[in-house]
């Protein structure tokens, strides 16, 4: 792909846009929204690739440990986070002084309790909460490959992921356990 | 697993799991495909990283602090004496001075320096004997600052050239669009009206200074290094701020307990007016303060 060989990036989206597109869908809840997020995430490897290529060589230690995967689920879960954020602020919602300290899980529950299903519940977390959830949960990573994923340290993202599952089970309890799919 | 752990097949899992996801529109591939193909070359690195930023980066760190130990073992040898007894000259601050002023630290004679010009009559060659107490040593040391200051302002200016025309290579290396010799002309016009502005303002602020100082010189005060090295930028307020803080600094501890003790007093009845709110002094010696200044641990 270093070379521009547009047959490095068929394959490339054809290994892994099916599960960037679940991480991006899970997380914005709009599949049109995780199509456009999969789309840069798949172009800003395309641009990145020489850069890439320079600082791991073929053959060596580097390459060995590169994770192209990695690579783009961190850039894809970036690019939900940030899109998220840029809806929030759009429609004029209140930035919270700390991202993660308070599960805004209550308030979004208590203002839109209607949709009782699985989107809803993930919805109401924060962002970096919600990105816990859909790497651990869903995509089964590990915590330190979901931490690399957020660009994290692992101490960090344990204990937000904790935060994610407290808040998780909050909004499951403020749902109704029996709640409608 | 952790007892905070989403346990499969509880009912919280089995709601979480029924979250299906949508399969990728066709023609997925082909789209991001045509828009790889469309899109721009991404600009060349800005700085060449040597095989990788974190390199760069560490490179860098090593640097900086080779630089700071090897700055640290030169001040521990010079303060212990050991370059002196090595017989390594150091210039003192006496020889720094010396070299502004123009006198030679131990000359048993004053040192004639040429004047700005010479065929003047009215200007008598500058003498410095020391400090600064003459009309013309005066006028002889802003005219030296003024040549060190001019040539600052050239390689500023030749800095910049050097940077805009990078910045065109870098564009025009890049395939990006490069600005006509008219744009460039009023890209530049318009840099060096922002800088003849910033210029006249440190004119004007070092005009105000060295009035200030030939004041100083007219009414028979002889200037100190620190008058003429002192920072230009320091208004009144700053200096202030400065002796205050000096102030507080050589008070006892109790001294400066009881002053913070005043001030948060203060602060915290803000109501009980501005009269009020003028503390009495907190002990018989203490050095007194002025209200704005805030508490210091």
């Amino acid at each position: 792909m270093a070379a521009r060989d547009p047959g490095a990036l068929r394959e490339a989206i054809v290994l892994y846009a099916s599960t960037l597109q679940r991480i991006a869908f899970r997380m914005t809840g709009d599949a049109h929204e995780a199509e456009d997020l999969v789309q840069e995430a798949m172009l800003r490897l395309w641009d990145q690739a020489p850069k890439i290529a320079a600082r791991h060589p073929v053959g060596s230690q580097a390459a060995a440990a590169l994770r192209l995967g990695g690579w783009l689920n961190r850039v894809v879960t970036n690019l939900a986070i940030d899109r998220l954020r840029r809806a929030r602020r759009m429609s004029a919602g209140e930035v919270p002084d700390s991202e993660d300290d308070a599960p805004r899980a209550d308030a979004l529950i208590e203002a839109g309790a209607r949709d009782r299903s699985a989107r809803a519940l993930i919805a109401a977390l924060p962002e970096r909460q919600r990105a816990a959830i859909v790497l651990t949960y869903y995509e089964d990573l590990s915590n330190a490959a979901a931490a690399d994923a957020l660009d994290m340290n692992i101490k960090a993202f344990e204990s937000l992921l904790l935060r994610a599952r407290t808040a998780l089970r909050k909004a499951y309890a403020a749902f109704g356990e029996g709640g409608a799919q | 697993m952790s007892t905070n752990d989403i346990i499969a097949g509880s009912p919280l899992a089995r709601r979480l799991d029924n979250y299906p996801v949508p399969d990728l529109s066709a023609g997925f591939v082909d789209r991001v495909l045509a828009a790889a193909e469309a899109r721009a070359a991404p600009p060349p690195e800005l700085r060449r990283t040597g095989g990788g930023g974190g390199r760069g980066w560490r490179l860098g760190r090593r640097l900086a602090i080779a630089t700071f130990g090897f700055s640290a073992i030169a001040s521990a040898a010079a303060a212990t004496g050991m370059l002196d007894r090595l017989d390594i000259a150091v210039p003192s601050p006496d020889r720094v001075w010396a070299s502004i002023t123009g006198k030679q630290p131990e000359a048993a004679a004053p040192v004639l320096i040429a004047a700005q010009s010479a065929d003047s009559p009215a200007t008598a060659p500058a003498v410095f004997d020391g400090l600064i107490d003459t009309p013309e040593e005066l006028n002889e040391a802003f005219r030296r600052i003024d040549d060190v200051r001019q040539g600052r302002i050239e390689a500023r200016r030749e800095r910049q050239d050097e940077r805009i025309e990078r910045a065109i290579e870098r564009r025009r290396a890049a395939g990006l669009p490069v600005p006509s010799e008219e744009e460039q002309a009023l890209q530049r016009q318009r840099i060096n009206e922002v800088q003849a502005i910033r210029q006249q303002r440190a004119d004007e602020r070092i005009k105000a200074r060295r009035d200030e100082l030939e004041r100083k010189v007219e009414s028979g005060e002889a200037l100190t290094r620190e008058d003429i090295v002192r920072p230009l930028r320091d208004d009144q307020r700053a200096m202030d701020r400065r002796e205050q803080m000096v102030r507080l600094r050589q008070m006892t501890p109790q001294q400066r307990r009881a002053l913070i003790e005043e001030y948060r007093t203060r602060r915290s009845a803000p109501e009980a007016g501005a009269e009020a709110s003028i503390p009495d002094s907190p002990a018989p010696d203490t050095v007194p303060v002025e209200e704005s200044l805030p508490p210091q641990p």
